[in-house]
């Protein structure tokens, strides 16, 4: 298997005169290429040091890792060929413009000077800044030097795209349009790692994620088996819309071995279980003559996720 | 591989377009120039002690301006385009973006002192082509051939004690956590070798060699006249000791050898109406041990903020 992202016992500490700090701690990931990853943890959990790492920018204190097949140590330039960063914070020469200031980082990606302008101007329409390509940056907005982050981390048509907070100050619009080019990004086949802590955001595009706090990891894997693993474990929620005789659908199943609780919700019914019973709720439904308007699982989302192993990690802390 | 050329060519474009630039060039370079001139005239046409030998030609006259000039606007252009070079960007947060292309930190470094370089090259050319021409304008002499050799030679030595400038500011700027740190450093460190230091430097030759009261030169005897000499000189020997912990020290003296108008040793009998002439050979094997020590500094200011910058955490 080749992994985009694979980390073996990484661990970066910042030791100052007064304290140490341990920001990554013993860390071991492994992302599969062609996957959208989101790295998630709460503020100080060391995504942006792992970015660092991973990057080149910062060097591992004790561990490896690989990005791209390619040492983070010794082939650090290797990676930082293929690999597209919009770091976080960040800025961009205020005293150029948006144009010069990415001619410039295309310059710096070898980019020949008859090339360099056709991908500038490619990537400029991609974020929806070719209009004011000619304007300063020192007079952007927050989120107009967000979307030039973003487009600077395209220039060199990379590989594996990191973003950290890349919807920081971005309007809903922004934030929509690069949902979108994420979208458009991984149907090219690249591989795309989202560091964040607004879940709502970006977590809906990841279909692999990792939860890390206070450096260490605390789950990693494809969010499909984490959310069929936490169903099963925390059982299944089962939604159902019915007309007719509601109640006595209830007491029918509610005998149903599994079923652990059936509650009333507005208009619909809450089944709790550790199967899903779907079909056995449409078989009573139906012998019972109702009509069954909607029936389905609800299943945990990335905030159930991100909760539950979030919550978990921090008593296994205090433990 | 993109190399220090291409961030060279951006930090020289961006040290062109910017105001600090032309703003030093034009008040040091220019006016400068104007306020010593002026001064010097001044003083040129109100001093003039029978039995003491004039300056001569054109260097004679017009050396004094430029080299007071020059060890104003050297320093300035040196600290002013250093200051900020690595806290700047790493303020503003360029540094990540530029560090996360296919790159080795090192252009960067090598990269800006390429375009500090060519920049101090420029405005110390500018500065004293101005200087010049205006000494040539208000004096109405021009330099002959061997002095224009020594002007060039006297620009080459300004570029370097610029650059010596521009590396200790690049120290101060890798080190410090903020650029208003590195910058109030740089200018009280520029204060302390320009204004401090030579006044400890008399203040301790004056301490150590006092003036004996009842001096009077007319009716010294022979040896008391020598006497009297020889605690100048001792008092020379002090000040220049404490003074060469400086590079202005270092680029006096260069400056004074290259232009001839070296006068330490000057003081002579009175009856002297020779002003000692040395060749330009003699005046940079004088100057020799003074160019090491400015190239030193230089080397070693740079090399430290090379290597601090190659290992440091960049956030
Ligand atoms: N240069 C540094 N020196 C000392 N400590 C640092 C340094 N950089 C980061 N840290 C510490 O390392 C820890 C992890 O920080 P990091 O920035 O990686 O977290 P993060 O997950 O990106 O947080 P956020 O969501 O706020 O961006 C924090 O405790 C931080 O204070
Ligand atoms: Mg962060």
């Amino acid at each position: 298997m080749s992994y985009a992202i694979e980390t073996y016992d990484l661990t970066k500490i910042y030791k100052s005169e007064e304290k140490t700090v341990v920001a990554v701690d013993s860390l071991n990931l492994n992302v599969e290429k062609g996957l959208v990853f989101g790295l998630l943890g709460p503020n100080g959990a060391g995504k942006t040091t792992l970015i660092m790492m991973l990057t080149g920018l910062t060097l591992p204190t004790s561990g490896s890792g690989k990005v791209l097949g390619y040492d983070i140590v010794k082939e650090s330039l290797q990676i930082r060929r293929k690999v597209g960063l919009l770091p976080d914070p960040f800025g961009f020469y205020d005293h150029l413009t948006a144009e010069q200031n990415l001619e410039y980082i295309a310059a710096l990606n070898d980019i020949s000077k008859a090339e360099r302008k056709k991908r500038v101007k490619e990537v400029l329409t991609a974020v929806g800044l070719y209009e004011v390509k000619d304007r300063k940056v020192g007079g952007f907005s927050r989120g107009m030097k967000q979307r030039l982050g973003i487009a600077q981390a395209l220039i060199k048509d990379p590989e594996l795209l990191i973003f950290d907070e890349p919807t920081a100050g971005l309007d809903p619009e922004g934030a929509r349009a690069f949902r979108e080019q994420v979208g458009r990004l991984s149907k090219e086949g690249k591989t795309i790692m989202l560091s964040t802590h607004l879940l709502f955001e970006v977590g809906p595009l990841c279909n692999y994620i990792a939860i890390i706090d206070r450096g260490k990891l605390i789950v990693q894997g494809r969010v499909r088996e984490l959310v069929e693993k936490m169903m099963v474990e925390e059982g299944y929620r089962i939604r159902v819309k019915a007309t007719g005789d509601v109640q006595t659908l209830i007491t029918n199943i509610a005998q149903l071995n599994e079923v652990s609780e059936v509650k009333r919700e507005g208009d619909t019914i809450l089944i709790k279980a550790n199967r899903d019973v779907r079909s056995d709720v449409n078989k009573i439904a139906l012998s019972l003559g109702l009509e069954v308007l909607s029936l389905q699982i609800e299943e945990p989302t990335l905030e159930d996720l991100f909760m539950k192993y979030y919550r978990r990690g921090e008593v296994a802390e205090h433990a | 591989m993109p190399s220090m050329f291409t961030v060279a060519l951006k930090e020289f474009s961006d040290i062109m377009k910017g105001k600090r630039f032309i703003v030093l060039v034009i008040v040091f370079g220019l006016l400068l120039t104007v306020a010593i001139a002026s001064v010097y005239l001044t003083v040129m046409q109100n001093i003039n002690i029978p039995g003491i030998a004039m300056p001569r030609g054109f260097l004679g006259r017009a050396a004094y301006t430029l080299i007071a000039m020059m060890s104003y606007f050297a320093p300035i252009i040196g600290l002013a385009l250093g200051f900020d070079a690595i806290s700047g960007e790493k303020e503003k947060g360029t540094l990540k973006i530029v560090l996360a292309q296919p790159v080795y930190r090192d252009i960067v470094v090598n990269g800006k002192f390429l375009a500090a370089l060519l920049a101090t090259s420029l405005a110390i050319l500018v500065a004293s082509i101005a200087n010049i021409g205006g000494a040539v304008f208000i004096l109405g002499v021009t330099p002959t051939g061997e002095e224009v050799a020594r002007l060039v030679l006297f620009i080459v030595f300004s570029i370097l004690f610029a650059m010596t400038y521009y590396s200790i500011a690049v120290l101060l700027s890798t080190i410090s956590k903020r650029t208003t740190q590195s910058m109030i450093i740089g200018v009280v460190l520029w204060a302390i070798f320009t204004f401090v230091i030579p006044i400890i430097a008399s203040l301790v030759a004056f301490t150590v060699r006092p003036i004996r009261i009842g001096q009077n030169i007319q009716n010294m005897t022979r040896e008391e006249m020598q006497q009297l000499m020889e605690e100048m000189r001792s008092r020379t020997v002090i000040t220049e000791a404490i003074n060469s912990f400086t590079p202005n020290y270092h680029f006096g003296r260069i400056a004074q050898y290259i232009l001839n108008v070296y006068t330490g040793m000057a003081i002579g009998p009175r009856n002297s109406t020779e002003v000692r002439s040395i060749s330009i050979m003699e005046g940079l094997t004088s100057a020799w041990p003074n160019i090491l020590v400015l190239v030193l500094v230089t080397a070693i200011a740079f090399i430290a903020s090379y290597m601090i910058f190659m290992r440091q955490e960049i956030r």
